[in-house]
């Protein structure tokens, strides 16, 4: 048969080869085998290394929101501690590696953190996608001062980064901060709360929000049937107050600190 | 005198403000520069207007794109400063070179600053005393060159390669400086004369002659005309009023004597027709398009081959090394003829040459100075460049959900009234049915009106659609007021309870300037929550004069203070165009409202929503 002839040729042509090889390593100093052999073991090595070092969590904080809601003024507060001139609407991510501000003056080896700052106008929108599958926790800046002219806006917003599908995959924690909190004419953070879930929960039905997570099912923010409220998301979901002129962002530095370990 | 002097970073932060030049702003002129121009791929232009209750301002800005910072001035209007573009660019090179991206204060600029500011009043004050003969050259005034070029300077003219010739036209507006010895900058020559195109006015004029425009110049036209306009608007109306509207007469045939062939028998016979089912199965847009990420390899190969079309000029070698080593820094003459083909390229797929001419000088601004990485082609660079410029225009600025706005006017007790405006022809009363569709899946109760009381056969089109979908029509035949079938039709649904109320109005071009008063007459009368326009997507180059006329007229013959102009926009016969999409683009360019709904195709279900990936995509194959 064909079939057994090419067979019996292909291993003829194997032994050859292996014959040869066995040849050519005999006749190599040993030394240089072991060389060789031991830079092969070294880069496996290192290579998987590396892989074990990507399942690490990552350290990335995204800071969002809509614009105008003090994100910038916070991240030079985390980074800096104070909010130099101060900003106009951003146009571009401002991202850093740093250690937090306050505890520069802790002793010890601190992990620095990754804290990107997306810009919140509408026409920037696509700028979060590309943050959020690395992200290891997001802080959705709201402004409680101008908060029920924006009140659809920002919920909209909110809607959205809790339906991405690198949120729900990974079940990223999510920090709703309310900002400007120094200001007199602020709401508080419960009053936000109320009105966010209420508008969410008139999102849910007016949307068919098919995840991109999950084609074949339809992912509900929620549980379907029963008011809205951010106890149900399956990733933590917490509500803050922060103030980013006065520099009080304690209450966002525990969550970075919760997230990023140091 | 100056008003201000910003730098700040693109991610926002303020690096330096003039500190003696305390007064400050009225209004937010930084804000709105940042979101109604810089993020709108505007930044080609020379200038920006901005209005505030008790102060006019004029802004002007420079980029450093490889430092990422932006500069910016500000100064009333009346005041022509001419010395404001040298300026910046001064201001540009002595903080590139004090800048660190790890420092947050620089203080020690404010002296630097006066002293650029006074040798810059004195080069203005020079400059008119002595009027210099003008070495002409061909300038492209929109773009802040000048003195920035590094190593570009070496005495006679220094052409500026440009593509339109306004050089010509405005050549009392070009001027030219001569430097003197002892001037600080080290980079700029000493000898010989530098000719430097100053883009103060010419390019203003242009854009204003032009149909580009945002919607807040034409709100600040409004606010300036209003006493006028008010009395005007008033004086026509009377004669009118009185004046019983004549058939439209066409060419010299005689007049019709009768129009309204609406038979008052058939009204009643309408249950004789048989119903056709109303399940065309999901209409398009609740489905959600699945995006095929092939690979760019062939994307590269052709722009490769473009690329290298282009630059053979330059010897082979020359590009080859130039992506190899990557270029200190582009200018001008590296980014032309990858902007050029770019161009082109957008063009033959249907962008308005306007839109494409701007979109490119936008792009050209955000890319000078910038350096190339190494291994990277410009025209790699440029690509990526335009295609992040395109996904900004095309994502919407504020959210389109059409679904959220009907429940909110639900909970309300009012009915949301949407009119459909457009040109002759371009699938108003299809596309009307198409939406209603959709909406009646969505388990909203609609009715329709039909305020085309001009085109015979439209009522019955409308009434044909309603039975088939089983739905309320409000008619009242031909030869009516369509402003007032309108209003008749929103208190119908008020009484009757349906959420939404769709209005076709009759097709009309946007010089025809009866029509164009009768339609904002329409609008004013009814205010309501969502003008539509319909365009198709076969338009070329009059999709940008048809958008701007029509918000142009809209906001000037509106009798109210506030006028309402297009909301969104409605792409139809998007089924025929294979890949030529830029109609898209043009509009969405020039009119700034987003595009809500894509007509693809001719029956219930053709309707879905712009997908800006697929679209950009398609523009720059």
């Amino acid at each position: 048969m064909d079939f057994e002839k090419i067979e019996t040729e292909v291993k003829i042509h194997v032994q050859k080869w292996v014959g040869e090889a066995q040849l050519l390593i005999q006749r190599k100093p040993p030394a240089q085998l072991y060389v060789a052999v031991a830079v092969v073991v070294f880069t496996m090595l290192l290579l998987i290394l590396i892989k074990l070092f990507k399942r690490k969590t990552s350290n990335t904080i995204v800071l969002t929101g809509l614009s105008g809601s003090g994100k910038t003024i916070l991240f030079y507060q985390l980074r800096d501690g104070s909010s130099h001139l101060g900003t106009v609407t951003s146009m571009e991510p401002n991202e850093g590696t740093f250690v937090l501000h306050s505890e520069t003056t802790k002793k010890g080896k601190i992990k620095p953190v990754h804290i990107v700052d997306v810009p919140g106008h509408s026409r920037l929108r696509a700028k979060l996608d590309e943050f959020l599958p690395q992200a290891a926790g997001v802080v959705f800046v709201v402004d409680a001062v101008e908060f029920l002219p924006n009140c659809r806006a920002a919920s909209e917003y909110l809607y959205e980064v809790l339906t991405a599908a690198s949120v729900v995959k990974r079940k990223i924690p999510l920090l709703i901060l309310c900002n400007k909190v120094d200001k007199v004419t602020a709401h508080t953070k419960d009053f936000i709360r109320k009105q966010l879930e209420k508008e969410i929960d008139k999102l849910r039905t007016s949307r068919t929000a098919v995840s991109e997570a999950d084609v074949t099912d339809e992912y509900t923010l929620g549980t379907p049937g029963e008011a809205f409220a951010f106890s149900q998301c399956h990733n933590k979901v917490v509500i803050g107050e922060a103030s980013g002129l006065t520099g009080e962002i304690s209450q966002l530095e525990d969550f970075i600190r919760n997230l990023v370990k140091p | 005198m100056l008003e201000q002097l910003l730098i700040f970073t693109r991610g926002g932060l303020i690096l330096w403000t003039c500190r003696e030049l305390g007064n400050a702003l009225r209004g937010s002129p930084i804000e709105t520069l940042i979101r109604s121009c810089l993020l709108e791929e505007r930044s080609g232009s020379a200038s920006y207007s901005y209005d505030a209750p008790g102060a006019a301002y004029t802004l002007k800005w420079s980029f450093h794109n490889e430092l990422g910072l932006v500069f910016v001035a500000v100064y009333q209007r009346i005041l022509h400063l001419l010395y404001v573009d040298d300026l910046l660019e001064m201001v540009k090179d002595e903080f590139s070179k004090i800048y660190e991206p790890t420092r947050m204060v620089y203080n020690d600029f404010d002296d630097t600053f006066q002293q650029l500011k006074k040798e810059a009043e004195d080069l203005a004050e020079k400059m008119k005393k002595s009027k210099q003969p003008v070495k002409a050259i061909n300038a492209n005034l929109g773009k802040k060159q000048g003195l920035g070029q590094k190593g570009g300077v070496d005495g006679g003219n220094q052409k500026k390669s440009g593509d339109d010739g306004n050089g010509d036209k405005d050549g009392n507006k070009t001027k030219s400086y001569v430097y003197e010895n002892g001037h600080t900058n080290g980079e700029h020559v000493s000898n010989g004369e530098v000719t430097v195109a100053s883009g103060v006015n010419g390019k203003e004029n242009r854009s204003s002659n032009t149909g580009a425009f945002d919607k807040d110049k034409l709100q600040k036209m409004r606010g300036g005309k209003g006493g006028k306009k008010t009395n005007t608007a008033a004086v026509s109306k009377a004669p009118k009023e009185e004046l019983k509207k004549k058939p439209r007469v066409w060419n010299d045939s005689p007049p019709v004597s009768k129009l309204d062939f609406t038979d008052p028998v058939s009204e009643n016979g309408t249950d004789n027709v048989p119903v056709v089912a109303m399940e065309h199965g999901e209409s398009m847009m609740d489905r959600e398009e699945i995006i095929s990420s092939d690979s760019d390899s062939d994307e590269e190969e052709e722009l490769g081959k473009n690329a290298k079309i282009e630059t053979k000029k330059k010897g082979w070698f020359s590009t080859m090394f130039n992506s190899i080593a990557g270029k200190a820094s582009l200018d001008k003459t590296d980014l032309e003829p990858a902007l050029k083909a770019l161009k082109d390229r957008l063009m033959t797929k249907n962008v308005a040459e306007e839109i494409a001419e701007k979109l490119c000088e936008s792009v050209a601004a955000s890319l000078e100075g910038k350096k190339l990485a190494s291994f990277t082609r410009i025209s790699s660079t440029v690509q990526a460049a335009m295609e992040e410029a395109l996904v900004r225009i095309l994502t919407p600025r504020r959210s389109i959900d059409i679904m959220r706005d009907v429940h909110a006017a639900k909970d309300q007790g009012k009915p949301y009234v949407v009119v459909f405006v457009g040109v002759n022809g371009v699938g108003k009363s299809t596309n009307l049915a198409k939406v209603a569709y959709w909406l009646l899946q969505h388990k909203v109760s609609v009715m329709m009106a039909a305020c085309d009381t001009f085109r015979s056969g439209a009522v019955e089109q409308l009434r044909t659609h309603a039975r088939r979908l089983q739905i309320p029509i409000f008619e009242k035949g031909y030869e009516k007021d369509p402003a007032i079938v309108a209003k008749e039709a929103v208190q119908e649904a008020t009484r009757n309870g349906s959420d939404v109320v769709l209005v076709d109005t009759a097709g009309r071009m946007q010089d025809n300037e009866p029509l164009m008063r009768a339609l904002s007459k329409l609008i004013y009368v009814n205010s309501p929550d969502l003008i539509l326009f319909v365009g198709e997507a076969l338009v070329g180059n009059d999709a940008v004069d048809q958008l701007s006329k029509f918000n142009q007229k809209l906001a000037d013959l509106s009798p109210s203070p506030n006028p309402r102009l297009i909301d969104g926009i409605l792409l139809t016969k998007f089924d025929t165009i294979d890949d030529k999409v830029g109609a898209a683009l043009s509009m969405v360019y020039i009119s700034g409202s987003p595009v809500m709904f894509v007509g693809c195709g001719q029956s219930y279900t053709d309707l879905k929503k712009l997908n800006v990936k697929s679209i950009v995509k398609t523009l720059l194959k």
